[in-house]
C-alpha cells in the first residue's frame, strides 16, 4: 500500500493512534534521543539520528528477569517477570537500525527463544524514515548490504518529499496503523512516485563513506588472528566501550542480583548491557583473561562483527550507522581498521 | 506460557560433602528439584546454579546420568556465588537451570578403552563420564584414571577413588613429595608419560586446568594418540549459558552451547581464546 500525508496531517495520525505506546526522535538541544512521547508535537522528523537506536527499546538496557523473595514461612519464592505486551509503534526508525533488529532477531532466536526480547519485538511497529541526507557524516550503510532507503525490517517507510511524506505499507502491522486513519492519506500521483525515485537515488549518491572491499573482509580475517595491526589499531583505545554500547546490533549481556535485603533475602534478577571492550567481560574468577588486553578485544569486535557472525548467519553484524566512528573519543575507525584489513589481504 | 530458559527451577540440597580444606575448598553438594520435571542430561553436561541474591555459576553435573535420585556438583570457592554455596546447610534452597553443553559423545565410544585424565576440581566433569562407563562396564573396554593434584590433601572424591580403585587401573599422583604417600610424584602430564596408556583403540577425556590439559595432550601426542582420540573441556567465563550473551565464544563457537566438550582435532582449529 502507498499513500502520501501531508507534514500537517502527520500530528492527526499520531494522535490516532492513542491504543499504542509511541516512540519518537525528540530534540534536546543538538542531540535527539529516541523517546517515548504523549505529544505528537514534540516529534522531530528533521532530527539526525537518534543517540541510541530501537535497539535500546526492543532490547532494553536493563530487563527485569524474575523476584526472589523470602515467604513469612521462611520459603524461598521466585516470581518469573516478563515484560507486558503494550502495543508501540516507533517513528522516524533509520533503515539502518531497522536492519540492525534482523540481526538481534538472529541472535535471539534458535534453540532458545529469548521471552523478553520477543514479546518486545512482537508488540512493535516500525515505521521507517528514509534518510533523504545522511543523517551522519560516517553513514556507511551501501558497504554492509543496506541503503538510505532500504525497507529491510521495517512495518512502513515514509519518504519526506517537502510538505508531505510518502507512506509505503511493508506489512499487515503497517496496514494497520494507516487503516486507523485513512481520511488523513492520499493516494499518490504518478509525479509522487517519480519524487520518490529521483529522491532516493539522489541520497544514495550522498553517501561519501564506504569501505574497500568488504566482499574479501571475512576472508582476509580468517588469516588475521595473530596479525599485529589488532595492536597498533587499539592503542589509543579508552576501553570506554562507547562503540558496543551505542551499536545498534550489539548483544552482549550481564545478569546479574540486585538486592533490597540481603538477610530475609530478596531482590531482582536482570540483565544489563554488557560490552566486550571491558576487560572483566571474558576474566575468571581466577584472574586468567583469554582476551587480556586492548588488542585482543578490538579484535574481537571486528571479527565478531565481519567473520563470526558472518560464518553463523551468512551476514555482516554492522548496518552502516556510523555512530562507533562519530563517538568514539579517541577516533578509531571502523572503516579504516576494515581498509586496513584489506591492504593486509592484497 | 513462553518457555523461558532464564528461570531456574528450585531445588533443595540433600547433602554436603567437604572433599578438600584449606586455601582453596571443595565441596559435593547432592540436590533434588522440589518439583518433578524434566530435566535429563548427557555426560559432560553442566548447569547454571543460583543462590538467589548472590547470581549464578556453571557447574559441570558430576554425577552419572544413571543416578536418578540427586545431581551432583563439585564445587571450587572462588568468588561470590561459589563462596556463598560452601557457606549453604542441606536443606538449603537454590536454583538450576539448564542442561547445557554438548557433552561427551559416548555413544561413539562403546567397545573402546576409556582412560581418564583429571588434575584438582578437573575431576568433577569426568565423574559424571567414569560412573556411567563403570555402570555399564559391558559396553566398553579397559578403563583407566590418571588423577592428580597438588598435595593428597586437595585430592577430590578420595572414599569413592578407593572404592573404584577395586574395579579399574587408578593412577595417583601428587606434585610434591608426602611422607606416607605411595603412588606418583610429579605433574599429571609425568604421570601420563610414567604410566604410558596405549593408544589403540583408545580415548583419553582430560580436564584440569589450562596448562595440565596442555603438556598432558603432549604427552599423549608423544605416545602416538591422534587428535580424534583426545578428548577434553573448555572453560571460559558464562552468563547466560545458551549462546546469547556473548562472552564465552571461541571464534564463531559458543563454548556455552557448542562446547564445552571439544576433541583435540576440533579444538586445534580454533583461535586460542580460552
Ligand atoms: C563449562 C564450565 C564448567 C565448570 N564446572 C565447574 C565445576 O564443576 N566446579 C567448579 O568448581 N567450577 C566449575 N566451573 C567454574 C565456575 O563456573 C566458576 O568458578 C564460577 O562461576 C565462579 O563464580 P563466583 O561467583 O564464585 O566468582 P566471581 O569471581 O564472583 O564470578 C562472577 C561471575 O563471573 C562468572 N565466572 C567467573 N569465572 C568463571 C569461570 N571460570 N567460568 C565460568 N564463569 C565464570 C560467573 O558467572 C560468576 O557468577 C566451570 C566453568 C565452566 C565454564
Ligand atoms: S569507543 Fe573507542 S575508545 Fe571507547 S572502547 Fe570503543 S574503540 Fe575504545
Ligand atoms: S554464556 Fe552467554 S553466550 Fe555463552
Amino acid at each position: 500500500m502507498e499513500k502520501i500525508l501531508t507534514k500537517k496531517s502527520f500530528p492527526q495520525w499520531v494522535k490516532k493512534l492513542s491504543l499504542y505506546k509511541i516512540y519518537a526522535p525528540v530534540r534536546d538541544n543538538d542531540i535527539c534521543n529516541l523517546e517515548a512521547i504523549d505529544n505528537p508535537e514534540s516529534i522531530d522528523l528533521d532530527c539526525s539520528n537518534t543517540v541510541l537506536s530501537p535497539k535500546k527499546i526492543i532490547f532494553p538496557q536493563r530487563e527485569i528477569y524474575l523476584e526472589f523473595e523470602t515467604s513469612d514461612e521462611n520459603k524461598l519464592q521466585v516470581k518469573e517477570i516478563l515484560p507486558e505486551e503494550t502495543p508501540s509503534v516507533i517513528f522516524g526508525v533509520r533503515p539502518c537500525d531497522a536492519k540492525a533488529l534482523t540481526l538481534t532477531d538472529k541472535v535471539f532466536s534458535g534453540d532458545f527463544k529469548d521471552p523478553y526480547y520477543w514479546k518486545r519485538r512482537n508488540s512493535t511497529t516500525l515505521i521507517g524514515l528514509a534518510c533523504n541526507i545522511p543523517p551522519s557524516p560516517n553513514c556507511f550503510c551501501l558497504s554492509v548490504g543496506g541503503s538510505p532507503h532500504s525497507k529491510e525490517g521495517l512495518d512502513i517507510l515514509m519518504t519526506d518529499l517537502g510538505d508531505k511524506y510518502f507512506v509505503e505499507s511493508l506489512s499487515e502491522k503497517g496496514s494497520t496503523l494507516i487503516n486507523l486513519a485513512k481520511p488523513l492519506f492520499q493516494q499518490p500521483k504518478a509525479a509522487d512516485k517519480k519524487a520518490v525515485e529521483k529522491t532516493q537515488a539522489e541520497a544514495e549518491k550522498k553517501i561519501v563513506r564506504q569501505i574497500k572491499d568488504i566482499k574479501k573482509i571475512p576472508s582476509i580475517l580468517e588469516n588475521m588472528f595473530d596479525s599485529p595491526l589488532w595492536d597498533k589499531e587499539s592503542l589509543s583505545c579508552l576501553r570506554c566501550g562507547i562503540c558496543t554500547y551505542l551499536c545498534p546490533t550489539c548483544h552482549c549481556f550481564d545478569i546479574n542480583d540486585e538486592v533490597s535485603s540481603s538477610s530475609p533475602v530478596k531482590g531482582k534478577r536482570v540483565r544489563t548491557w554488557d560490552n566486550c571492550q571491558f576487560p572483566d567481560f571474558t576474566m575468571h574468577s581466577s584472574g586468567h583473561n583469554p582476551r587480556p588486553d586492548r588488542s585482543s578485544r578490538l579484535r574481537q569486535r571486528i571479527l565478531h562483527k565481519f567473520q563470526y557472525f558472518v560464518e553463523l548467519y551468512k551476514d555482516y553484524q554492522c548496518t552502516g550507522c556510523g555512530r562507533c566512528i562519530s563517538k568514539c573519543p579517541v577516533g578509531i575507525d571502523i572503516i579504516e581498521v576494515l581498509d586496513k584489513v584489506s591492504d593486509y589481504g592484497s | 506460557m513462553v518457555h523461558n530458559d532464564y528461570i531456574p527451577k528450585l531445588a533443595h540440597i540433600l547433602e554436603i560433602k567437604e572433599e578438600v580444606g584449606g586455601a582453596r575448598p571443595i565441596k559435593t553438594f547432592r540436590t533434588q528439584f522440589q518439583n518433578k520435571n524434566d530435566f535429563s542430561f548427557r555426560c559432560g553436561q553442566c548447569a547454571m546454579l543460583s543462590v538467589f541474591g548472590k547470581g549464578e555459576s556453571m557447574i559441570s553435573i558430576s554425577s552419572s546420568p544413571l543416578v536418578k535420585d540427586y545431581l551432583q556438583f563439585s564445587i571450587l570457592k572462588m568468588g561470590r556465588v561459589t563462596s556463598a554455596l560452601h557457606e549453604m546447610q542441606p536443606g538449603d534452597i537454590i536454583g538450576i537451570r539448564g542442561p547445557y553443553g554438548n557433552g561427551f559423545p559416548i555413544k561413539d565410544w562403546k567397545g573402546k578403552n576409556l582412560i581418564f585424565i583429571g588434575g584438582g576440581i578437573g575431576l568433577a566433569p569426568i565423574w559424571s563420564v567414569l560412573n556411567t562407563a563403570l555402570g555399564k562396564k559391558e559396553e566398553y573396554g579397559d578403563l583407566t584414571l590418571i588423577y592428580g593434584a597438588r598435595t593428597s590433601k586437595d585430592l577430590v572424591f578420595r572414599e569413592e577413588l578407593e572404592e573404584i580403585k577395586k574395579k579399574i587401573a587408578v593412577h595417583l599422583s601428587i606434585d610434591v613429595e608426602e611422607s606416607d604417600w605411595n603412588e606418583f610424584v610429579g605433574f599429571v602430564p609425568q604421570n601420563v608419560t610414567d604410566k604410558k596408556p596405549s593408544p589403540n583403540n583408545a580415548i583419553t577425556i582430560t580436564c584440569g586446568p589450562p596448562i595440565m590439559i596442555k603438556f598432558v595432550i603432549k604427552a599423549l601426542e608423544d605416545l602416538g594418540f591422534k587428535d580424534e582420540q583426545i578428548y577434553t573441556t573448555v572453560e571460559n567465563k558464562m552468563k547466560c549459558g545458551i549462546g546469547k550473551c556473548g562472552r564465552c565464544n571461541i571464534g564463531s563457537h559458543y563454548v556455552c552451547k557448542d562446547g564445552p566438550v571439544y576433541s583435540w582435532a576440533e579444538l586445534k582449529k580454533l583461535p586460542q581464546e580460552y
